[in-house]
């Protein structure tokens, strides 16, 4: 054998070792938060948290949706989760559409100050929002609607603007210009041809889009605290009660459920659309 | 009357004037093309036309009409593009009818134009089928055919025919030629292929540097052009420029090298003469001198040949200059070393080598 294929080898076996680390890494903390959801609250108390349950049960499953409290209020995480889709799917629609005529306008139409524009969207996609949290809450309470669905709904909708304009700008400025230009002469508008020539030439990046968003307000936790207020906190915030709660014993089984579920519509939507994904992030990136 | 009429136009972007001061009649019925190198302006000065390119000055009428601050659609045009652009997510009968949909046409009148452009274009076994599904060729014919069912005053073309192969260029070439004649419709059509402009034209504008520089029938435009760089231009292989001067009585023959050449009867532009001229010699009018005097001919030494079939390409060196000359296979084939050269003087063009312009 050669110096250099048993330096390559020495190499390959390295890369492995990483791999199967990282591997582990990531999936140990899932496996033992699998595992504790479905032991019984004795179990967790006596035995290691690596062990398995002796004889699974969805028992911790079943009281985390229906009656896990959050201080005095007993209603299992079912409530965070109405919440949490109350304030997703207007969101989601809402800022993907938002999105979705900002980057066609930016891309094919002759904007005043666009490049200006542009550079406040940049802007807006990179501003922490930390920073801009007090002034927004003032802002809200000054037209009255702090706390409540249409506040969390638009905070969300502003946050998502500027990635979403940008994701669309860049795919609309790969399709060729002479569409457009085709359908002017064919004596369509504005919005007659976002509607009818771009939006269906859109479905990828509409997927990426939905899914970017989707998952990114799902998983929100800050915002939802802030702005939702008490009658509509999402899924997340109610999960940090739950598992944060100081009265009587603390049931790991229970929490770790709550946490299972409250994670499960995003991974379910990475399975499920991974694909779209992958197509649609690449035919945005490629032109033609 | 004039289908379109474009005066004074100009447009600049930023610091760069793509378009001075352009003055464009085209007659109805006409097929005018546009030609020039890229960068020229002319597809600026179609999209103007169009409306989709906002001007800075002049005006442009169609059909009588002032449209110059009309929307594209308000003015009575059609347009084909290079790209073709037909709209993916259609399929061929959705792409012909969404003008007239736009428009709200009667349901039973887009029927029938699609029927009348589909068997017209021969795309009736396709009307059902996506974009693409189709091939280069077919989609340029749906993408004319989305132009004709809109049945404008004016077509406009865009450089339809450049994606496609050089076979179906010719093709499509000829069948353009054909719907013009079909039609009869004004047609402005946008080409940096001289051979397209030349077969499909019935007036070439020729354009460099945001001008036209001659504005003519295709045969004017070979046999007269109007400056050097239209000259030099059009044709292929390029017309053979000679410095000379003019010499003798009322400028009566031209000289360069050891050689003076007699100008008979040259139709001078202007009466008024430079007396540095540049001698323009298309390589079809140099041909072998067999029984012509040696004094009205030309010594050269031969470089080599370039047979194209019907003909062969002679290039020869004649002190400083390189002279290409079209000649028949047969004579070709026994050239070698030094040779005459004649010049068909009836038919050269002097330019004067200030202003390039023909004299």
């Amino acid at each position: 054998m050669t110096a250099a294929s048993a330096q390559a080898r020495i190499g390959r076996i390295g890369l492995y070792v990483l791999l199967l680390w990282t591997c582990l890494f990531f999936s140990i903390p899932l496996l033992v938060v699998i595992a504790t959801s479905l032991k019984t609250s004795d179990e967790v108390r006596t035995f290691s948290i690596f062990s398995l349950p002796a004889s699974p049960s969805f028992a911790a499953w079943v009281k985390a949706w229906l009656s896990a409290c959050t201080g005095l209020n007993c209603g299992g995480v079912h409530v965070g989760f109405w919440n949490s889709v109350r304030i997703l799917i207007p969101s989601v629609i809402i800022s993907v559409f938002a999105g979705s005529v900002t980057g066609y306008a930016l891309s094919h139409w002759r904007v005043r100050g666009a490049n200006i524009i542009m550079l406040f969207l940049l802007l807006g996609a990179f501003i922490p929002y930390q920073v801009i949290l007090y002034p927004l809450v003032k802002m809200f309470s000054t037209i009255g609607i702090y706390s409540s669905l249409p506040c969390i709904i638009s905070v969300h909708v502003l946050f998502g603007l500027p990635v979403m304009s940008l994701l669309f700008r860049n795919y609309y400025a790969g399709l060729p210009e002479e569409l457009v230009k085709a359908a002017r002469i064919d004596g369509a508008g504005f919005w007659r041809i976002f509607f009818w020539v771009m939006l269906p030439m859109s479905v990828n990046i509409l997927i990426v889009a939905t899914i970017l968003q989707t998952t990114g307000i799902w998983n929100d936790y800050l915002l939802g605290l802030i702005f939702a207020g008490r009658d509509n906190i999402p899924m997340t915030v109610q999960l940090n009660a739950i598992s944060t709660t100081s009265t009587g014993v603390i049931e790991y089984n229970v929490n770790t459920a709550a946490a299972l579920l409250t994670a499960l519509p995003p991974l379910l939507i990475y399975f499920t659309s991974g694909r779209y994904f992958v197509r649609g992030i690449t035919a945005g990136a490629v032109k033609g | 009357m004039s289908a379109v009429s474009v005066r004074g136009l100009s447009k600049a972007f930023g610091p760069l004037r793509v378009l001075r001061d352009i003055d464009l009649p085209v007659e109805a019925g006409e097929f005018t093309v546009l030609l020039g190198p890229s960068g020229c302006g002319k597809s600026t000065l179609l999209n103007a036309i169009a409306g989709l390119e906002d001007i800075d000055g002049g005006t442009i009428e169609i059909g009588d009409m002032d449209v110059t601050h009309h929307e594209p659609s308000k003015r009575g045009i059609a347009m084909v593009f290079q790209s073709y652009a037909l709209y993916p997510t259609m399929s061929v009968r959705g792409n012909l009818s969404f003008g007239l949909r736009v428009k709200s046409t009667p349901k039973r009148e887009v029927e029938k134009r699609i029927e009348w452009a589909s068997r017209l274009l021969q795309i009736d076994e396709l009307l059902d089928r996506k974009p693409s599904q189709l091939s280069g060729g077919q989609r340029q014919r749906v993408a004319i055919g989305r132009a004709l069912v809109q049945q404008a005053r004016v077509f406009l073309f865009d450089e339809p025919l450049s994606n496609l192969d050089a076979k179906l260029r010719t093709e499509m070439r000829v069948e353009l030629k054909r719907l013009h004649k079909e039609l009869g419709a004004t047609i402005i059509y946008v080409t940096h292929d001289q051979i397209e402009a030349m077969t499909l034209a019935t007036r070439i504008a020729v354009m460099r540097g945001g001008r036209i520089e001659q504005y003519a029938t295709p045969d004017t435009l070979y046999e007269q052009p109007a400056t050097l760089f239209v000259a030099g231009f059009v044709g292929s292989p390029a017309m053979n420029f000679l410095r000379g001067e003019l010499v003798g009585d009322a400028m009566r023959a031209v000289r360069f090298g050891a050689v003076t050449l007699p100008l008979n009867g040259y139709p001078f532009q202007h009466g008024q003469v430079a007396r540095d001229v540049v001698i323009g010699v298309r390589p079809e009018h140099i041909s072998l001198a067999q029984d012509i005097p040696i004094e009205a001919t030309v010594e050269a030494d031969t470089l080599f040949m370039e047979p194209m079939g019907a003909d062969t390409l002679g290039w020869f060196q004649c002190g400083e200059h390189r002279l290409a000359a079209r000649l028949s296979p047969q004579v070709a084939r026994g050239i070698n070393g030094r040779v005459r050269l004649n010049f068909a003087m009836d038919q050269v063009s002097l330019f004067d080598p200030e202003s390039e312009a023909r004299l």
